[in-house]
Formats: C-alpha cells, sequence, structure tokens
C-alpha cells in the first residue's frame, strides 16, 4: 500500500518570516514591484526613434496590449488615461502570479488572499469614485433605481444592481485571482507529492517506481498549464477592472 | 453522507470531534464536485458559441474573444466560490 | 504585543488592531502561528507589503515611467507616419510626373500621326492627279489616233470608190458603147462597198 502523506494546506502555503513582518508573499509583492519598475525604467532610457529591441519592446508590447486588447476594447478612445494604471495593475499582477511556477520561489504571491484583496479594493474605490465623478449622484440613483427598466421591476433591479456594483464585484474580482491561483498551487503540490512519493516509496512492485514519469510529466504539464493560467488571470482581472470603469463613466450601457 | 461518516467512524472507532471532520472532508468534496458542474457546462457552452461566431465572421475575432473571457471569468467566479468553500470545510 | 484581527465580508476587509493580550492569549497566538496562517484569511502584513509596493509601482509608473515610454512611442509612430506621408507624397509627384510625360508622349505621338496623314493625303493626291492627267494623255493620244484612222480608211475608201467608178464605167462603156451615167455607177458602187465593207 502506498502511503501518501499530503501536507495540511495550511502547511503548503506557509512560509516564515524571512524578519518580522516581512514573508515570502511580502518578498514577491516587492519584486514583482521592483522587476516592473525597471522593466520600464530600462526600456524609457533606450533610443526610442529605433525599432525597439529587448527590454523596450517588452514594455512596448505590454502597453501596446493594455490600449488595443483591453481600453479600447471596454471603455473606448477617452479612456486611453486609464492606460497606465491598468498596465500597472497588469504587469503587478502577472508578476506576482509568475514565481507560481519559478523553482525556489514557488509560490505565487496572489494565492494569498492579502493581494488579491487589496488589488480588488483600490479597483472598488477607483471605479466608485469615477461613477461619482462623472455622473454625480446620479450614478448612485441609478444605480439604486435604474430608469430604463419597468418600474414595478425597479426595487428588484436596483437591489442586484447595488449589491453588484458594491459587494459582488471585487469580492469575486479578489476571489477569482486567489481560487484560480491557489487552484493552480495546490495541483503542482499535488502532483510533485505524489510524483515524490512514488519514486521514494518503500514497496516490492518493481512497477511503481518507473511509473513515476506519469504523474511527473502531469507536473511538467501542469507547470506550462500555470504559465497560461497566470497570464489569463493578469488579462481578465485588468479587463474587468477596465469594464467596471467603463460601466461607472457610462452606466447606461 | 451522515451515515456514511458514521460507519466510517464506527469502524475506526473515533469519536465524535472525528466524526465533525469527517462530515466536513465528506461536505468539502461534495461542494467543489457540485460547483464544478454547472460552471464547466457554462463555460463549455460560452467558447463552442465564441468559436461558433468567431468562424462565421472572422472579423469580429477580436471583440468575440474579449467577451467570451468576460463571460469565462463570470461563469468561472461560481466554480471558483465552490474552491473556496472546499478549502474552508477541508481545513 | 501588537496583534491584528482580519475579518473578512462581502467585498470589504475589517481590520482591528489590538492593542495588548493576555499572556495566556498570547500563547495561544503564538501557537496557532506554528500552526500556519488561514489560507483564506489574509494577513496583515502581506496586504501592508503588497499596497506599498503596487503603490509605489503605480505612482513610479503614472508619473515618471509611463510617460516616458509613451512620449518616445509617440515620437516614433509620428516620425513613421510623417515618413509614410513623405513616401507617399514622393510617389504621387512621381505618377504625376509619369502621367506628364505619358501626356506629352501622347501629343508627341499624335501629332506625328497627323504628319504622316497628310503627306499621305499629300502623296494620294498627287498620284490621283497623275493618274488621271495619265489617263486623260492617253485617251487623247488614243482619240487622235482613231480620228486618223479613220480619216485615211475614208480617203482610201474615196480613193477606192474612184478607182472603181473608173473600171466600172471604163467596163461598162467597152462593153456597151456608151458611156453610163457617172451618177448611177457611183452610187451602186458605194452600195457594193458599203456591203463589203459592213460584211
Amino acid at each position: 500500500m502506498l502511503a501518501l502523506e499530503f501536507p495540511p494546506i495550511n502547511e503548503v502555503i506557509r512560509w516564515k518570516d524571512l524578519f518580522p513582518t516581512f514573508n515570502k508573499v511580502a518578498l514577491i509583492g516587492c519584486l514583482a514591484a521592483l522587476i516592473g519598475i525597471s522593466i520600464f525604467l530600462l526600456a524609457g532610457r533606450k533610443n526610442p526613434m529605433v525599432a525597439p529591441t529587448g527590454v523596450r519592446n517588452v514594455a512596448e508590447t505590454g502597453v501596446e496590449f493594455i490600449e488595443d486588447q483591453i481600453v479600447m476594447q471596454t471603455i473606448g478612445r477617452d479612456g486611453l488615461g486609464w492606460t497606465p494604471f491598468l498596465l500597472t495593475l497588469f504587469v503587478f499582477v502577472y508578476l506576482c502570479n509568475l514565481p507560481g511556477i519559478i523553482p525556489v520561489l514557488q509560490m505565487p504571491a496572489t494565492a494569498r488572499m492579502a493581494m488579491p484583496l487589496f488589488l480588488a479594493v483600490i479597483v472598488w474605490v477607483i471605479y466608485n469614485v469615477v461613477g461619482f465623478k462623472h455622473n454625480g449622484l446620479s450614478y448612485l440613483t441609478g444605480m439604486v433605481w435604474p430608469h430604463n427598466v419597468p418600474v414595478a421591476m425597479r426595487p428588484l433591479v436596483g437591489l442586484i444592481e447595488f449589491l453588484s456594483n458594491i459587494v459582488l464585484r471585487p469580492f469575486s474580482l479578489a476571489v477569482r485571482l486567489f481560487a484560480n491561483m491557489l487552484a493552480g498551487h495546490m495541483l503542482l503540490v499535488t502532483f510533485a507529492v505524489l510524483s515524490n512519493a512514488m519514486l521514494f516509496a518503500e514497496t516490492k512492485q518493481v512497477l511503481l517506481k518507473p511509473m513515476t514519469i506519469l504523474p511527473f510529466f502531469m507536473l511538467l504539464f501542469l507547470t506550462l498549464f500555470e504559465v497560461l493560467v497566470g497570464f489569463l488571470q493578469a488579462y481578465i482581472f485588468t479587463i474587468l477592472t477596465a469594464v467596471y470603469i467603463g460601466l461607472a463613466r457610462h452606466p447606461e450601457h | 453522507m451522515e451515515s456514511l461518516s458514521r460507519l466510517i467512524v464506527e469502524q475506526a472507532g473515533l469519536n465524535a470531534d472525528d466524526q465533525k471532520a469527517a462530515n466536513a472532508a465528506i461536505g468539502a468534496g461534495f461542494a467543489y464536485g457540485l460547483a464544478a458542474i454547472g460552471p464547466g457546462i457554462g463555460i463549455g457552452y460560452v467558447v463552442g458559441k465564441a468559436i461558433e461566431a468567431m468562424a462565421r465572421q472572422p472579423e469580429a475575432a477580436g471583440m468575440v474573444r474579449t467577451t467570451m473571457f468576460l463571460g469565462i471569468a463570470f461563469t468561472e467566479a461560481l466554480a471558483l466560490i465552490g474552491f473556496v468553500v472546499f478549502i474552508l470545510l477541508g481545513l | 504585543m501588537q496583534s491584528v484581527t482580519v475579518t473578512l465580508g462581502g467585498g470589504g476587509v475589517q481590520v482591528v488592531l489590538l492593542p495588548g493580550l493576555a499572556p495566556a492569549q498570547a500563547e495561544e497566538e503564538t501557537e496557532a502561528l506554528e500552526e500556519g496562517p488561514s489560507p483564506i484569511a489574509p494577513e496583515a502584513k502581506e496586504l501592508l507589503w503588497g499596497i506599498g509596493a503596487f503603490v509605489v509601482f503605480l505612482v513610479l509608473m503614472r508619473l515618471v515611467l509611463f510617460p516616458k515610454l509613451k512620449k518616445g512611442m509617440d515620437a516614433r509612430y509620428g516620425k513613421i507616419r510623417a515618413d509614410h506621408e513623405e513616401a507617399d507624397a514622393v510617389r504621387e509627384q512621381a505618377l504625376r510626373e509619369v502621367a506628364d510625360y505619358q501626356a506629352e508622349l501622347d501629343t508627341v505621338k499624335a501629332e506625328a500621326a497627323s504628319r504622316v496623314d497628310a503627306v499621305r493625303r499629300q502623296l494620294d493626291n498627287e498620284r490621283s492627279g497623275r493618274l488621271t492627267e495619265v489617263n486623260q494623255q492617253i485617251a487623247e493620244q488614243r482619240a487622235a489616233a482613231a480620228t486618223a484612222a479613220e480619216e485615211r480608211r475614208a480617203a482610201a475608201r474615196s480613193t477606192v470608190e474612184a478607182a472603181v467608178v473608173a473600171v466600172t464605167t471604163a467596163l461598162v462603156e467597152r462593153s456597151t458603147g456608151r458611156a453610163p451615167d457617172a451618177e448611177t455607177v457611183r452610187r451602186a458602187a458605194s452600195d457594193v462597198m458599203s456591203v463589203g465593207a459592213s460584211s
């Protein structure tokens, strides 16, 4: 019988403090910000008039991705002023997701609730402020008492709209990112533990050890999958932010 | 489910706390499994329709892709809430 | 000892700072920390470090990094667009020159064709003029020759008639001994000759 001792979930995401009040998740967050800043700093130093190469190419691809795929698709041309915020959000989330598959680090910072939570709260504050700034008090009244639905439906639709805007959006934004990254991390842990247990099992069955290749290849495949998921979740977080900002600017759509 | 956990607990000779934990573990498994059904069907439907739309109108592929990701994100949220409940219960 | 209780509720987070704890509670707290953090609840240190890192990144990006990058990109795109426009202008000018040249070529060709046509027409005129002249000459000569021949024939006929009349008169005189009427003889001879001439 194979004795598979799965570590409790707390153990998987527990990291000793590097020094008091500073642990690995905080380190990854700071590293993400530092790497992001240095990429754009180095990119800004290169000669802008020649064809972009290297780090400038990366930075410009990011800017154009945000502008063409996110801002233009959701807010429109007059939302291009949001590009720096959305770009920061995207780069930060992506660089926090990526350590989940980088050896030694092996932990997506967004798999702890703190990161998605404060990002979602920042986004929540921003889109509500934008709504009040663009529509005044009618942002709130239009949300609670919508004008484009029949009168009988207004209390119900208004309640749903209000809950969706104030509670559900930031909650789902945070939980989506957190749960996706945690689930991916748990999957990787599961197959790593399984590979390890099969390889070092004390058993007389000859076939068990060669069969380690199966969970190991699954591990490799899932690592590739996590690259995709990390990108996709950063993209979805950013595009949902853009959609919420766009909806707050023009609530009639 | 209740009887299943009681059976396990009686067989292993465990106490009431263990039974509670066993209940929680079984409940967590069901919570995630059930929560994955609906979104699974939903995401399949969303992506299938999006591919249909892209095949019919390749020039609108960019817009369709954006909307598809939004739809997936909203559908997927349900499954992820199930996953969070799974962690909370399985703790 | 500072401690923080964080509760997550419906989209918001409540952070309660607890200034101090009784020793027994503190022991419990350290034990809980030994067990590891809750997988769901956010930890204050992660939250604060994360906010700090993100806000620094955001402010730098908003104020320094992005405007610089964007300015460079806009400058390059502007230059590329200007170059494109210049290239378009040059191409248009070249096309216009080609069109001008073509037009010139067309006028020259038309002029040449008209000249060739004029010359050809002149040549035609000359030739037809000459032809008619020559034909006229030929016709004149032919007519002259025809009249001359007619005259000669008439002369020869009168000569033959006179001869026939003389011979006939002589014959009749010899056979009858009497000179015939000159007029009768001449008519008879003329009849016979015109029969001969017509047959």
